[in-house]
C-alpha cells in the first residue's frame, strides 16, 4: 500500500506528530510557549489546507472499513480545525510561560480525536476518537488549576465517564446483536431482527450522546463546567467537543438504527422541544455571562437535534420541494440545516467564549468577585471597543438575525422541519429564537448602554486576532449562504442519498 | 439615467455611516455629506420617474441565495417612491438639527444613517426576505439612539420598544413564511419573490380563505404594532419620550411610515381575498387610534408625549384611508404619510429644542417664550398649525381627502372622526402652543434666547416644504393616485366585495 494512498488522512497525521513533538520539545525548551503556539496554529492550518483539498471526496474506507473519509466527515473537520485554530490564536496570548506545551498538546490531541470521530464508521474507532478528545479536554478544563476549575473538571470527567458507559453498553449489545462493529452490518442485523434488545442498545447509545450533545434532561453538567473551565476551553467545549456528539449521533443513529426510525422520531421531538425551551427560559434568570452563553448553547443543541425528528419523519419519503430545480428532500434538508446551524454556532460561540475571556481576562486575580458577572460587562462598549463590536454581533448572530451565520442554518433547518409537516415544532422553535433575544439583548444593553464599570481593558492581540477572524466568518456565511448551503446538502447526501 | 440608482441610494448612507464612525467630530461633516447625496439622487430620480406608469420602476435584480429563491430585488412604484423621497428629506434635515451633537458625535451621526438605510431598503424591496433584512436593521440603530442617549428611563425604553416590535416583526416573519412554503414555483423551487407571492394570495386554490385569514392577520399586526394603531401603541410613547430629538423626529416621521408602507404594498392587495370582517376590524382600530390618540394628547402634560399621541391620531388616518378602499381616500392616505411624515419633523424638533433651551417640557411650566425666541415661535406655530389641519398646508389636503374618499364607503366611521377628532386635535394644539408660548413670560424664563440657526433652518425648510405641498399637491399626489389606482385595479369595490 502505498502512502499516497491516505493522503486524505494526513491531516490527522500531522497533528498527532505535532502533537507528540510539542511535547517532546517542551519538555527540552525552556520557556517555549510563544514558539508551542506558533507551531500549533500553523499546524492547524496546513491541517485544514489538507481537509479542504478533499472537500468534497467520494466515500472512501480505510483501515478495514473503520474509517470513512467523505464530505460529512471533511465538514466536521473543517468546524473542528476552525474552532481549534480560533482558540489557538486566542491562546497565544494567554498561555506563554510554563505548562504552555502541555495546554497546546492536549488542545492538539483533543481536534485529532474530535476528527476520528467525524470519520467513523465502526464503534471501537468512534469510541477510541471519543475518549481521545474527551480525555483531552478533561485534563484542560482543569487547566488553570483554580478551585473552579478543578470542580468544573471533576463535574465534566464524571458525568463525561458515565455517559462513556452508557454509551459503551449500548455498542456491546449492538456487537452481541450484530456480530459486527462496523454501523453498515450493525443496520442491516438490526433491520433483520428487530426486538427489545435493539430499543434498550438504542436507549443507551442516545443517553450517552445526549450527555455530549448536552440535551435536556442530560445537560445539567454543562452550565457548571463552561462556566467553571477556563474561558478558551469553555470555547473548545461548547463549540467543538459538542458537535462532536453531533457527528457521532448522525452517523450512528442514521446508518446503524434507521430501521427504527418511526420508533424514535416522537422521543426526539420532545427532547429537542423540551431542550430549546428550558434552554432559553434558564438562560434569561443567569447573571454570569459563560452561564448564559452555556445555557444558550443547549438551547441551540435543542434545535440542532430537529433534525433528528425531520429524518426520523420524512426519512425516505419522496421530495417536497426543489433548490435551483434540483429536488431535495425534508429529511436531507433537514441534516443540511443541521450542519449548516452546527457551523454557525461553533464560529459564534467560539467568538463569544473569547470575548469572555478578554473580559475575565481584566480583572485581577484573586479578587473576589465573578469576573464572569454580567455586572462586570457594564460599559464594555467604551472599555473595550473591539470585544464589545464583536460581541454584539454574535450576540444578534446567536438570536438569528440576518444578514449573520445565526439565521441562515435555522432557516434551513426550520423549513425542513414545515416541509416534513412539523409545523408546530418550526413555530415553537422561532417563538424560542425571539424568547432568545431577551438575554442576548440583556447583555448588550449592560455593553452599550451602562456607564464603565472599570477601567479601559487592554485588548490582547490574541483576542483580537480571534475575534475578527471569527466576526469576518459569521458574517461572510449571513451575506453570502449559497455555498455553504450546497456544501452542506453535499455533506447531507453522504448519509441521505436520493 | 442613472443605473443602480436605488442600490446607490442604499449604499451612500451605509458607506456614509461607517465613515462617520470613523471621522470621530468631524462626523457630521460626513454625515451629511452622506445624506445629501441620496437627496439629490432621489431629486433626480423624481424627474426621472414616470408618474403614470403603473410597473416598478429603477428595478435591479441580481440571485443572491438562489437555492432559497431569495433575489435582490429592488424596485419602486407610486407607494414606495413618494416615502423615498420623505426619507431623504427628512435624514438631511434631521442630521442638520442634530449639528450641535457633542456626546459620541460620529455613533450617533452613524446611527442615524444606519437608520436611513434601513428605511430606504424597506420602501424598495421587492423580496419579502430582503424587506424583512431592512425591517429589523431598522430597530437596531434606533435602539441604540434611545438607550445611549435618551432621557432617566432610557435602558427601559429601549429595550421596551425592541422586544415590543421585535415581537410583531416576528409575527409578520412567520405569516411571510406561511406565503413562502405554501405557493410553488412550477419546478417546485421556493420563492420570496414579493410582486409573485401578492398576485398568488388571489388564488383560492393555492391560498385558502381561512388559510389566508390567518396569514392576513398575522401582516396586519405587523404593520398595525408598527404604526402604531390602538391598542398596541403602548410602546410609541415611552420610546418618544425618552429618545433624543432626532431618534424621535426619525422614530416618528420615517419608522411609522413602515407600517402604513406595509398596509398599502402587501395588506390592500390582500384586502379583496380574505374574510370581509377584517375591513371592520381596521375601521373600527383606525378610528379608535384616531380619536383615542386626540383624546390622549389632549390630556398629556409633557409637550413631547402630545406630539407621540397626536402621531398616533394622525396614522389613524392612514389606516382609515387605506381601508375603505376608494381612490380618494387611498391616495388621501398616501398623502397623509407623506404629509405626516413632514410636519411631525417640526413638533418633536419644537419639544426637543423648548427641552434643551428651558430645561422641561411640562406644558404648565412653560408659559410666554414667545416673547424670548420669537422667530422659534412662529415657525413653531406654523407647524401646529399644519399638524391640526389648517387650509393651505400639506396635513389639511390628506385628511381632507382621507375624509372625504372615506365617506363614501365608510360613512358611520367618517362621522365619529369628524365629530370627535377635528375638534379635539385643534384643541390640544391650539392650548399647547397657547401655553407654552403665549402669555406673560414667566421671570424664570428672561434669560432664555432663540435657538440655533441650524435648528431654526431645518424646522423652516419642513414649513416650506409642508405650504408647497400643501399648495400644489400635485407635485406628489400624482404619483400616490396612479400607485392607488393599480392597487384597486385588478380587485372589487367594498360594495362589491359585500362589505356595505
Amino acid at each position: 500500500m502505498e502512502f499516497s494512498h491516505y493522503a486524505p488522512l494526513w491531516g490527522e497525521a500531522l497533528l498527532t506528530i505535532l502533537a507528540v513533538l510539542v511535547v517532546l520539545l517542551g519538555s527540552l525548551m525552556k520557556n517555549s510557549g510563544k514558539l508551542m503556539g506558533y507551531l500549533s496554529a500553523a499546524g492547524l492550518v496546513a491541517a485544514l489546507a489538507l481537509v479542504a483539498s478533499n472537500l468534497t471526496i467520494k466515500p472512501t474506507l480505510f483501515f478495514f472499513d473503520t474509517i470513512s473519509v467523505d464530505a460529512l466527515s471533511q465538514f466536521f473537520k473543517v468546524v473542528f480545525l476552525v474552532v481549534s485554530l480560533l482558540v489557538v490564536i486566542a491562546s497565544m496570548s494567554k498561555y506563554t510561560g510554563k505548562g504552555a506545551d502541555e495546554y497546546f498538546a492536549l488542545l492538539l490531541f483533543a481536534t485529532v480525536g474530535m476528527m476520528v470521530v467525524s470519520s467513523s464508521v465502526d464503534i471501537i474507532t468512534l469510541f477510541v476518537g471519543f475518549e481521545l478528545a474527551s480525555l483531552s479536554t478533561y485534563a484542560l478544563a482543569a487547566f488553570d488549576r483554580s478551585k473552579k476549575n478543578l470542580e468544573a473538571a471533576m463535574k465534566y470527567f464524571i458525568f463525561g465517564s458515565v455517559a462513556s458507559a452508557f454509551m459503551l453498553f449500548g455498542f456491546s449489545l449492538l456487537y452481541g446483536m450484530a456480530g459486527s462493529t462496523h454501523f453498515v452490518d450493525i443496520a442491516a442485523a438490526s433491520l433483520a431482527n428487530f426486538g427489545p434488545a435493539t430499543l434498550v442498545a438504542l436507549l443507551f447509545v442516545i443517553v450517552g450522546f445526549g450527555f455530549k450533545m448536552a440535551l435536556v434532561p442530560f445537560h445539567m453538567w454543562a452550565p457548571d463546567t463552561y462556566e467553571g473551565a477556563p474561558p478558551l476551553v469553555s470555547a473548545l467545549l461548547a463549540a467543538g467537543s459538542k458537535k462532536m456528539g453531533f457527528v457521532a449521533a448522525f452517523r450512528v443513529i442514521l446508518i446503524a438504527l434507521v430501521a427504527l426510525r418511526m420508533e424514535w422520531y416522537m422521543a426526539f421531538a420532545i427532547l429537542a422541544a423540551l431542550t430549546m425551551t428550558l434552554g432559553n427560559l434558564a438562560a434569561c434568570w443567569q447573571n454570569n455571562v459563560r452561564r448564559i452563553l452555556a445555557y444558550s448553547s443547549i438551547a441551540q443543541a435543542g434545535y440542532i437535534a430537529i433534525a433528528f425528528v425531520v429524518i426520523g419523519k420524512a426519512y425516505g419519503l419522496a421530495p417536497t420541494t426543489a433548490f435551483n430545480g434540483i429536488p431535495i428532500s425534508a429529511a436531507q434538508l433537514g441534516l443540511a440545516g443541521a450542519l449548516l446551524l452546527i457551523l454557525g454556532h461553533a464560529l459564534m460561540k467560539t467568538g463569544a467564549f473569547i470575548g469572555t475571556a478578554q473580559v475575565s481576562s481584566s480583572v485581577a486575580k484573586g479578587s473576589e468577585s465573578d469576573p464572569d458577572d454580567i455586572s462586570n460587562y457594564a460599559g464594555l462598549a467604551k472599555r473595550a471597543p473591539i470585544t464589545a463590536f464583536c460581541m454584539l454581533i454574535f450576540m444578534f448572530a446567536l438570536a438569528g438575525i440576518p444578514p449573520t451565520a445565526g439565521y441562515i442554518g435555522k432557516f434551513v433547518l426550520f423549513s425542513s422541519a414545515i416541509y416534513s409537516g412539523l409545523v408546530w415544532l418550526a413555530v415553537l422553535a422561532i417563538l424560542n429564537s425571539a424568547l432568545s433575544l431577551v438575554y442576548y439583548l440583556r447583555i448588550i444593553s449592560y455593553m452599550y448602554l451602562k456607564e464603565a464599570a472599570g477601567p479601559k481593558i487592554k485588548e490582547q492581540k490574541g483576542y483580537v486576532v480571534a475575534l475578527v477572524l471569527t466576526l469576518i466568518g459569521v458574517v461572510w456565511i449571513g451575506v453570502f449562504p449559497e455555498g455553504f448551503i450546497n456544501w452542506a446538502l453535499q455533506a447531507a447526501a453522504v448519509l441521505l442519498p436520493q | 439615467m442613472i443605473s443602480n440608482a436605488i442600490s446607490l441610494l442604499i449604499a451612500i448612507p451605509l458607506l456614509g455611516a461607517v465613515l462617520s464612525f470613523f471621522a470621530g467630530t468631524k462626523a457630521k461633516f460626513v454625515a451629511l455629506i452622506a445624506s445629501l447625496i441620496p437627496l439629490a439622487l432621489s431629486l433626480q430620480m423624481y424627474l426621472e420617474f414616470d408618474k403614470t406608469s403603473k410597473i416598478m420602476q429603477f428595478v435591479e435584480s441580481y440571485n443572491w441565495v438562489p437555492s432559497l429563491g431569495v433575489k435582490y430585488t429592488v424596485g419602486m412604484d407610486g407607494i414606495g417612491f413618494p416615502l423615498v423621497l420623505l426619507s431623504t428629506i427628512v435624514s438631511v434635515l434631521v442630521i442638520i438639527y442634530s449639528w450641535g451633537e457633542t456626546k459620541k458625535p460620529n455613533q450617533y451621526f452613524a446611527l442615524l444613517l444606519l437608520n436611513e438605510v434601513g428605511v430606504l431598503g424597506v420602501f424598495t424591496s421587492l423580496d419579502f426576505f430582503l424587506f424583512y433584512i431592512f425591517w429589523e436593521i431598522v430597530l437596531i440603530p434606533m435602539f441604540f439612539l434611545i438607550g445611549s442617549w435618551g432621557g432617566p428611563r432610557k435602558d427601559y425604553a429601549a429595550v421596551k420598544f425592541f422586544i415590543y416590535t421585535h415581537v410583531a416583526s416576528l409575527v409578520m416573519l412567520l405569516a411571510i413564511f406561511a406565503l413562502y412554503f405554501t405557493y410553488q414555483m412550477p419546478d417546485g423551487s421556493r420563492t420570496f419573490d414579493m410582486l409573485t407571492l401578492l398576485a398568488a394570495t388571489a388564488d383560492k386554490t393555492i391560498f385558502p380563505t381561512a388559510m389566508l385569514n390567518i396569514i392576513f392577520a398575522g401582516l396586519l399586526l405587523g404593520f398595525l404594532v408598527k404604526m402604531p394603531a390602538f391598542p398596541f401603541h403602548t410602546w410609541l410613547p415611552d420610546a418618544h419620550v425618552e429618545a433624543p430629538t432626532a431618534g424621535s423626529v426619525v422614530l416618528a416621521a420615517l419608522l411609522l411610515k413602515m407600517g402604513g408602507y406595509g398596509l398599502f404594498r402587501i395588506i390592500l392587495p390582500m384586502l379583496p381575498h380574505v374574510d370581509k370582517a377584517f375591513v371592520t376590524i381596521i375601521a373600527i382600530i383606525a378610528v379608535i387610534s384616531i380619536v383615542y390618540g386626540a383624546f390622549m394628547a389632549l390630556a398629556q402634560k409633557d409637550i413631547k408625549k402630545l406630539v407621540a399621541y397626536s402621531s398616533v391620531s394622525h396614522m389613524g388616518f392612514v389606516t382609515l384611508g387605506a381601508v375603505a378602499f376608494t381612490w380618494m381616500s387611498v391616495t388621501g392616505a398616501m398623502f397623509q404619510q407623506f404629509s405626516h411624515g413632514i410636519i411631525t419633523c417640526v413638533l418633536f424638533m419644537s419639544a426637543g429644542t423648548i427641552q434643551h433651551v428651558v430645561g422641561t417640557r411640562v406644558i404648565a411650566d412653560l408659559g410666554g417664550l414667545a416673547d424670548r425666541m420669537p422667530k422659534f415661535a412662529v415657525i413653531m406655530m406654523a407647524g401646529f398649525m399644519a399638524s391640526l389641519g389648517l387650509p393651505g398646508m400639506s396635513g389639511f389636503v390628506a385628511e381632507f381627502m382621507v375624509l372625504t374618499g372615506s365617506f363614501a364607503t365608510l360613512p358611520v366611521y367618517t362621522m365619529i372622526v369628524v365629530f370627535l377628532s377635528v375638534v379635539t386635535t385643534a384643541a390640544y394644539h391650539l392650548w399647547a402652543m397657547q401655553k407654552a408660548m403665549f402669555g406673560p413670560i414667566l421671570k424664570k424664563y428672561m434669560n432664555v434666547h432663540e435657538p440655533h440657526a441650524y435648528e431654526l433652518f431645518s424646522m423652516a425648510m419642513i414649513i416650506v416644504l409642508s405650504l408647497i405641498f400643501g399648495l400644489q399637491p400635485g407635485l406628489i399626489t400624482d404619483i400616490m393616485g396612479t400607485a392607488a389606482t393599480q392597487v384597486m385595479e385588478p380587485v372589487m369595490t367594498l360594495t362589491q366585495m359585500g362589505v356595505i
